[in-house]
């Protein structure tokens, strides 16, 4: 197996495969400005959570120019990783219920009380229909990545994985690390393990 | 365009998140679903939400939501009858 591209997503830098990419914008704009210039053509990108926006830009420059890109496919997994789970956008949701006299859920929010919402959103992007998880650790744990990953390649379907860390705390702090992995028969050397994972999210490729 | 449906409009651009489109670009005749703003169930939920939030109207039975977003100006008409606040 091996790692075919990278992605780094912080609230101030984009880095796609070890080089930066210039962006003068930040936060949650800095989100806004890569769809607009990179993607614009999925207009359910407004209407997605913060997490969601961030996994699926980080998916879209991950994945632009990829030989059929959108041909409906099994043997690609989402694997995702993070410590805050949707907290960010269950405290949006907590607003639209916390007061009695002005209580409004909205399913709109609602819908994005998950973390496993953007795999699907990805899923749906990209016509993938194979596996597709979310994992919620209580720290940056590169080991049960490289693990859990791993693992999702015993299946006789999953071919490639995306996969990696993806967390948002608040609409201006976030990070997504995304990394394609394939199963290369061919590949005489393993170039994928945690040391791999190491470099790519802490960016010392 | 009628203050009330300019209104609406507005309503709708605002809750469902509809960006890069204005009110003079939704045809108030049009169907609201199935058209081109591509809206699915959960943005009827949404509309559900704004009717009782803004208007006080609490739509129960799902035949009767149906009808009322048929198009914005249907969506208007019936608020105009229907509204308690």
């Amino acid at each position: 197996m091996e790692i075919a591209c990278s992605i780094n997503i912080t609230p101030n830098k984009v880095v796609i495969n070890g080089k930066d990419v210039n962006y003068t914008e930040r936060g949650e704009e800095l989100l806004t400005a890569i769809y607009r210039r990179q993607i614009n053509d999925y207009p359910k990108f407004f209407k997605m959570d913060s997490l969601s926006r961030l996994g699926f830009v980080a998916s879209e420059l991950l994945l632009n120019g990829e030989p059929d890109r959108f041909k409906p496919r099994e043997d690609r997994a989402i694997v995702f990783f993070n410590t805050n789970s949707s907290l960010c956008n269950d405290e949006n949701y907590q607003k639209t219920i916390q007061d009695k006299n002005n209580y409004f859920p909205s399913p709109a929010i609602f819908v994005y009380t998950l973390p496993n919402i953007v795999t699907g959103e990805i899923a749906i992007r990209n016509k993938y229909y194979g596996e597709t998880s979310f994992y919620v650790l209580d720290r940056l744990d590169i080991e049960s990545m490289e693990q859990i990953i791993n693992d999702t390649f015993q299946d006789l379907t999953t071919k490639s994985v995306l996969g990696g860390w993806l967390d948002c705390k608040d609409k201006d702090h976030f990070e997504a690390h995304l990394f394609l992995i394939k199963d290369q028969k061919t590949s005489k050397l393993p170039n994928w393990n945690k040391i791999i994972i190491n470099k790519i999210i802490y960016n010392k490729q | 365009m009628n203050e009330a449906i300019l209104e609406l409009k507005t309503q709708i651009i605002e809750v469902l998140n509809l960006e890069d489109i204005c009110p003079e670009d939704i045809d108030e005749n049009a169907p609201l679903f199935g058209g081109g703003l591509g809206l699915d169930s959960i943005d009827a939920l949404e509309l559900i939400v704004l009717m009782e939030k803004n208007y006080g109207i609490k739509l129960q039975d799902p035949a009767e939501g149906k009808a009322a977003f048929k198009s914005v100006s249907v969506m208007a008409d019936y608020i105009e009858k229907n509204r308690t606040k």
